[in-house]
């Protein structure tokens, strides 16, 4: 399965050229990641502040790929029956219900404990196989024909003993189910983890992944990003937009505004028809990208030097 | 081109990147993988492969520009080597016909080699450096050059003695070059053995002694031992005692299942999140030590969701949302001059503050809580009430004092200690930032 993917991961070129066609704008350091992490054949753990585009390199990921992406959100106390496999309990009571009659049938004629006993052992653990076991995303990643972009989104909310557990999936994708043994990959999946950085991550987790740090972009990178998801715009007033927010970054704030955030602002300007940065426009939507009043406030005092700064850059 | 990229790891890992053997394997294949003709994929290639956080990215970032900088051997002053345009002899020594032929790309080369075999990367103090200096040359062949100048000074003739000057110029700029390349490979590999050592240095210095200016190395330090232990204790956690059958559990549990066990269940112990009511002195006789104590308690209060500050002089009050509400710096000078607080700077009267204790906040306590009291039980000849101590040991779990006085001095003068002992469950002397992280240490554990 793995020489007609390639042809998409053949060069960095191709794989920037390829996310831009698929609505990402990738910057030299993560296409040269997605290359490094495809040809080792190792995950890649994605860190950076809330909204750079963490979750959507792993969708774009998918639908450049044309392959399915599969999901597992972490949180506290997010454990294996979730995240893993489960047995699916209601089944083996309903066919042990069913069995019951069965058994009586197939053990007539033996004639003590002992020979039945060991008659029911030529059927060993009939109940606790495959056909019992519910896969939850982790092992339907490893099991689906064909490949999947699994993505372990924000890794950083779960406990450690999860973090424990995605080891052996992650270094030698395999999930060892102790009362079946260890299921392999039937394909490697293409794995992305992303942390927000609310801890840090174990050594031994870091060690098996490859590390992406997505920053805020760059001017030009921004621009790119905002040509591509919002064509609506305006040139000139994306070059005012642009140059705005990254001013609105440098002040110290609770929280800066991200890329999805000035996205968000683009499509309201778009809907506002708004044809330039003024002052006044600035202030009423200052609330699409900045989420806090104290945030609002800070901007509100330089609002005139930084709009004067954007409409003269632009 | 690989024994490049391992003194690269080598260096990095000088600089505090911690990394693998694997992950080094992993940069090797990386790198064989993009190649090594452009700088800039080469540098994210390993950027992803061995630094694994924004801080390990700014280490990498320098280093590599450092290691890769490839400036050839040159006049410092003018950037630049010429040679002095003179035809080399064909007795004259490699070292001498390199410099005279100005084969800059040579003499750097011969540079590294001469540095490597007098293994530089094993540079770790300062005071090596002319030791790697003096080996580096050696090796390039000093010697040699020496005796053609020698030799040049004893012949007659023009051109022998222009020669000569030539050289000893020549000379010269070799040993500016080796001493910055020296210098150059000393910050790559023994930045963080100098850092070590002061760090060593701070954590066993007695708080009281410290300056203004380790204060932010302090800081550092502290964050990260809170983060440390933090890390190990604070989350809640299950161990479970595998081979303990909690019966009952089990039958509620498997009603669902018509009392068939499918689903057996296990005792388990649990282990509680730590629950910590501080009170720290900040009177005038340990001035020198609170600021390290509330320095401590602040980080304590970033990393612990259950901890209740306090701080007393004369009386005590509650502090906890001074912490959450400023920034580090502004939150200390607000706690130890006390703006509008109402804390009163008199002299320290412990007898007052438990019993301003007892009246408003006796019910924080429960069997749960440590209790962890830092002061120096200095009461000014006051009523110590010592009942009220013992009543909240009682309450509390555990009632832990630190004294930043070591024990001799314990009950000299107007000190108490000796008479508040027997209601702790431990005192300890702590003075430094070791004593404070063994304390802090045990004060976590806390058992089921």
């Amino acid at each position: 399965m793995k020489h007609h993917r390639d042809q998409h991961f053949a060069s960095i070129e191709d794989i920037q050229h390829g996310f831009e066609e698929a609505g990402y704008i990738c910057s030299q350091q993560i296409a040269t990641t997605l290359f490094l992490a495809y040809h080792l054949g190792k995950p890649i753990l994605v860190e950076g502040p809330a909204g750079v585009g963490k979750t959507e390199l792993a969708k774009t990921a998918a639908t450049y790929l044309r392959i399915p992406l599969i999901r597992l959100q972490c949180y506290e106390g997010l454990d294996e029956s979730k995240a893993l496999y489960e047995w699916k309990y209601g089944k083996q009571l309903l066919y042990t219900q069913i069995l019951k009659d069965k058994l009586n049938e197939f053990l007539e004629g033996a004639e003590s404990l002992d020979a039945s006993i060991s008659r029911l052992h030529q059927y060993d653990d009939i109940f606790f196989s495959l056909h019992f076991l519910e896969p939850r995303p982790l092992l339907s990643a490893l099991q689906r024909e064909g490949g999947t972009v699994l993505l372990v989104d924000e890794v950083d909310k779960s406990d450690q003993e999860f973090e424990a557990f995605l080891l052996e999936i992650l270094s030698d994708f395999q999930v060892s189910v102790p009362e079946i043994g260890t299921i392999r990959a039937i394909s490697k999946p293409f794995v992305l983890l992303t942390s927000n950085n609310t801890r840090e991550m174990s050594e031994a987790l870091k060690r098996r992944c490859l590390h992406l740090f997505i920053p805020f972009p760059e001017p030009k990178l921004e621009r790119e990003i905002i040509r591509v998801r919002v064509p609506d715009l305006s040139e000139n007033l994306r070059g005012q937009l642009v140059s705005f927010i990254q001013q609105v970054r440098k002040l110290d704030l609770k929280k800066p505004p991200s890329i999805s955030e000035t996205i968000d602002w683009a499509r309201v300007l778009v809907l506002l028809h708004a044809s330039s940065l003024n002052p006044d426009l600035v202030r009423d939507t200052l609330n699409t990208f900045l989420k806090f009043e104290e945030d609002i406030e800070i901007v509100q005092e330089h609002l005139y030097d930084i709009a004067g700064k954007a409409l003269r850059e632009a | 081109m690989e024994q490049v990229l391992q003194n690269l790891i080598i260096a990095l890992r000088a600089s505090g990147v911690r990394i693998s053997v694997s992950e080094s394997m992993d940069a090797m294949y990386a790198a064989r993988l993009v190649g090594y003709e452009n700088r800039q994929t080469l540098k994210d290639s390993l950027s992803a492969t061995l630094a694994k956080s924004h801080r390990e990215k700014e280490i990498f970032e320098a280093s590599f520009n450092r290691f890769f900088s490839l400036d050839g051997f040159s006049d410092p002053e003018t950037d630049s080597y010429r040679a002095p345009a003179l035809e080399p002899n064909e007795e004259d020594a490699p070292l001498t016909q390199m410099l005279l032929s100005g084969d800059n790309t040579g003499l750097s080369m011969s540079m590294r080699e001469a540095a490597q075999r007098a293994d530089i990367s094993g540079i770790r103090f300062f005071t090596q450096k002319n030791l790697y200096i003096q080996r580096t040359l050696q090796g390039m062949g000093l010697e040699g050059l020496d005796r053609d100048i020698r030799r040049l000074s004893k012949e007659d003739g023009a051109s022998s003695r222009q020669k000569g000057s030539a050289l000893k110029e020549a000379r010269d700029l070799l040993f500016e070059n080796v001493r910055n390349f020296v210098e150059q490979q000393f910050s790559l590999f023994a930045g963080s053995a100098t850092r070590e050592i002061i760090e060593k240095y701070l954590r066993n210095i007695r708080l009281s002694n410290l300056e203004q200016q380790d204060y932010h190395q302090m800081r550092a330090i502290i964050q990260r031992m809170v983060k440390r232990l933090n890390d190990l204790h604070s989350r809640r956690r299950k161990t479970s005692k595998r081979g303990w059958l909690d019966l009952k559990k089990t039958l509620r549990e498997n009603v669902a299942y018509q009392g068939i066990l499918f689903d057996p269940r296990w005792k388990a112990k649990k282990i509680d999140r730590p629950d910590i009511v501080a009170l720290c002195d900040v009177s005038r006789s340990v001035e020198a030590v609170a600021r390290f104590m509330l320095l401590f308690l602040y980080s304590l209060n970033e990393a612990l969701a259950r901890i209740r500050s306090f701080i007393f002089c004369s009386n005590l009050v509650e502090v906890s949302h001074v912490f959450e509400e400023y920034q580090v710096e502004e939150a200390l000078v607000r706690l130890q001059r006390g703006f509008g607080l109402g804390i009163k700077f008199g002299g320290t009267d412990y007898g007052q503050v438990f019993q301003d204790f007892k009246k408003t906040w006796l019910d924080l306590l429960s069997n749960k809580t440590t209790v962890l009291i830092l002061g120096d039980a200095r009461n000014n000849y006051g009523n110590p009430q010592t009942d009220i101590l013992g009543l909240i040991r009682e309450r509390s779990r555990r009632l832990i004092w630190l004294n930043p006085e070591p024990p001799a001095f314990w009950g000299t003068g107007d000190s108490e200690m000796r008479r508040y002992l027997p209601s702790c469950y431990f005192v300890k002397e702590c003075s430094t930032v070791n004593h404070l992280e063994r304390v802090v240490d045990l004060l976590l554990r806390t058992q089921a």
